[in-house]
């Protein structure tokens, strides 16, 4: 029995030895080019496939978490060794990027992007710039958001679920408040958490976390923030359900459990809240809104926020030390304008693409079943008009981290408005010491 | 005579060239970085003792060294009173507990799982609005509205040490139960026939012999603790909220270097954290040695 067993466990280890090895001779069989890309989602996956079977290459993803990407990234980069041919940028880390000689530089010969300048959404192709004006990352994707909301209840509330006289009464923070309290009082609540109006914060005249002289703005509209997130909780305007929380999810589907015995409230309540609406981007829809709901499916629309604005999304780039970059350079060409390819992707998934001429093609008679027939890439692609990439500065996860928490403190009533925004520049400064806060002037 | 003796050189150089290379190269390396203004990209520049002057004035660094004490005091003094306890009990020989086996596995069970499933399952435990022990709560008329756990700067704390407690009393039993078996069970004899009670058994038998064994978990839990970072970081998603007072440590340096790209101060502060390790070891020993002439 003993001798069996060690027979087995010695056969199984040389076959594993063997199968490892065979594995590294026969990476690339029948001499066939390989590609390796590195990415933080699986987004890439399908088009990958695509690209094989028309080039009969072999290309290998490699997916590693958000958290860790930038970490895992960096190194191989910086080395050299290991480092792939391709790959992807977060927008929360490619203004840092961009900077660096890691991306090819694609303005100039033989990949002449500049010529493709007007077939691009402007913010979309110009975040792909670095400060010496060379672009270096393209993206097929545009990400502006809006706010998706449930038909049923805004016919039951407000008495019509068009979203065009929807999006006039949240053009203001003031109708957005006015609508919540129209839907309170019918037992619903406008956001799940109150993080919702950070988008919304901007006001009408947005600016960048930081300017060209290295200093923190704190804009009028950012200080408003505070007021309109405090009237958010004391309004009671929201059912408590955190982002990306189990009862967040949930509320996409149904009514969720809302605090029993929660004495700020009215105590006749039901313990059951539905929620209204969701501050989405065009990938909210399909990552998240889809892959949520079942029963609520159909009955959702989107429409527009007091202001536009724009969340995530994903860049593509050659690594500049690459030996493939002919190979590289024809994947980026079909992901981010090969109409064949981005016709069908865009029908198949979705996704709202930033290449004008199919954006143009199919915006026309576009319809999502989801959104009860409603053409949302109509809609997308208007508010990514009015984005404006200046706003994005290396700094603004962090920034925004900061602020949020500061906002919510203030909400919580931990600390008065002055001392969260005073709390908020020690952060900064702490973070990063080359920036000035408005408080050291 | 022909000389051997390098054989021996010869076999023992694997490890010490992959310590080198992992383990000495690395803290060298980050002792260089520490004054410069390192950003992880780029190359570095060379800028004295400015990180360090920023170290001993940094009041983020000394809030996070009271968390990391906090935390891990709270936690230690939970850890070893239950689990003293349960060996007391366990190993009392007029009792004589039945399925020692059993719970000594169920002991340790929160110590196999993964870190990141303890977060997922406590974020949703001690959830605001839907939280399952708000709702308990709730239910049993022992609160009249809920209590945002993870937002008040004493419950969060409480919180993170509790977890950790309930994590590594388990282990800290079974060391404790292997250090109470290997004291004589004559003592306790003898003290039966001279009629001690429980409690003088414990403070005059089992608590002196025992004091090695605490000794021992008390460094190694010390060196764990100020080490505290996974607990804080996944369920404050890396930002030390509320009010920074989940802000370890080990989780200020993850955030210097990984987040906001300091790794010339991040490797500063690293230093600072090896300082503080030696001075605490060293009053640790200092301790051990009084206790072994006494």
């Amino acid at each position: 029995m003993k001798k069996l067993f060690l027979f087995l466990l010695v056969s199984v280890l040389s076959f594993a030895l063997i199968a490892c090895n065979s594995g590294d001779s026969s990476s690339n069989p029948g001499g066939k080019q390989k590609l390796t890309v590195w990415s933080f989602t699986d987004e890439l996956q399908e088009p990958i496939d695509v690209f094989m079977e028309r080039h009969d290459v072999e290309i290998e993803l490699t997916i590693i978490p958000i958290a860790d990407y930038p970490t895992r990234l960096r190194p191989v980069l910086e080395s050299g060794s290991g480092a792939p041919d391709i790959f992807t940028g977060e927008l929360a880390f490619i203004k840092d990027w961009v900077e660096q000689g890691y991306w090819e530089n694609l303005s100039q010969a033989p990949y002449n992007v500049e010529e493709l300048k007007g077939d691009f959404v402007d913010y979309v192709f110009d975040l792909g710039r670095g400060s010496d004006g060379n672009i270096k990352a393209l993206s097929w994707q545009t990400t502006p958001g809006g706010i998706f909301y449930r038909r049923s209840i805004a016919n039951e509330v407000l008495g019509t679920d068009d979203p065009q006289v929807i999006g006039e009464k949240f053009s203001t923070m003031d109708g957005l408040f006015a609508v919540g309290e129209e839907l309170k009082a019918k037992g619903y609540r406008l956001f799940p958490d109150e993080g919702a109006v950070r988008w919304f914060a901007q006001g009408n005249n947005p600016q960048a976390w930081v300017n060209e002289n290295n200093e923190l703005v704190m804009s009028e509209g950012r200080i408003n923030h505070f007021d309109y997130a405090k009237q958010l909780r004391e309004m009671d305007l929201t059912a408590f359900a955190p982002e990306w929380s189990p009862a967040w999810f949930a509320a996409m589907d149904g009514p969720i459990n809302y605090n029993a015995g929660w004495d700020a409230v009215d105590t006749n309540a039901s313990n059951e809240v539905e929620v209204f609406a969701y501050a989405l981007p065009t990938w909210g829809l399909h990552s998240v809104l889809k892959m949520n709901t079942d029963v609520t499916s159909g009955d959702w629309a989107v429409t527009n926020g007091p202001n536009p604005y724009f969340w995530g999304g994903t860049w593509l780039g050659i690594y500049s030390g690459s030996k493939n970059k002919d190979l590289a350079w024809e994947f980026v060409k079909m992901m981010t304008h090969d109409e064949e390819f981005l016709t069908n992707w865009a029908l198949e998934s979705g996704d709202v693409l930033s290449y004008l001429p199919v954006t143009e093609k199919i915006k026309g008679d576009f319809s999502e079943p989801f959104l009860g027939g409603q053409n949302n890439y109509t809609f997308f692609l208007n508010q990514a008009e009015s984005i404006n990439p200046g706003l994005v500065t290396r700094y603004d996860q962090q920034i925004d981290n900061f602020f949020g928490n500061m906002v919510s403190e203030y909400v919580d009533g931990v600390k008065t408005k002055e001392e969260a925004i005073q709390e908020f520049y020690n952060l900064v400064r702490n973070a990063y010491p080359q920036i000035k806060t408005p408080d050291q002037k | 005579m022909k000389n051997k003796n390098y054989y021996g050189y010869l076999f023992i150089l694997p490890f010490f060239i992959v310590f080198a290379t992992f383990s000495i190269y690395p803290i060298l390396l980050t002792f260089y970085y520490s004054f410069t203004n390192y950003s992880g990209m780029g190359t570095p520049e060379f800028i004295g003792l400015a990180n360090y002057k920023r170290l001993v004035t940094d009041t983020y660094f000394l809030q996070a060294f009271i968390n990391t004490w906090y935390i891990w005091g709270i936690n230690f003094i939970f850890q070893i009173g239950i689990a003293l306890g349960l060996a007391v009990l366990f190993s009392d020989i007029r009792l004589k507990m039945k399925g020692l086996g059993f719970f000594r596995a169920m002991f340790y069970l929160p110590n196999l799982i993964t870190i990141a499933s303890v977060a997922l399952l406590f974020g949703i435990l001690l959830g605001w609005h839907h939280g399952t022990l708000n709702h308990l709560l709730l239910d049993l008329g022992i609160i009249s509205k809920p209590i945002n756990w993870l937002n008040d700067p004493t419950t969060a704390r409480w919180s993170v040490a509790l977890i950790g407690a309930w994590m590594w009393f388990g282990h800290t039993f079974i060391v404790l139960m292997a250090g109470i078996s290997g004291i004589s069970n004559d003592y306790y004899e003898s003290a039966l026939i001279d009629g001690a009670n429980r409690f003088q058994t414990f403070i005059s038998i089992t608590l002196p012999l025992l004091k090695p064994i605490m000794l021992y978990v008390l460094i190694t839990s010390l060196i764990g603790g100020l080490q505290i970072f996974d607990l804080p970081m996944l369920i404050t998603n890396g930002l030390g909220a509320p009010q920074g007072s989940l802000n370890t440590m080990v989780l200020y340096l993850y955030n210097q270097a990984f987040r906001f790209n300091n790794y010339g101060y991040a490797a500063a502060v690293a230093y600072g954290l090896f300082i503080i390790t030696v001075v605490f070891s060293l009053i640790t020993f200092k301790a051990m040695y009084r206790k072994s002439v006494n």
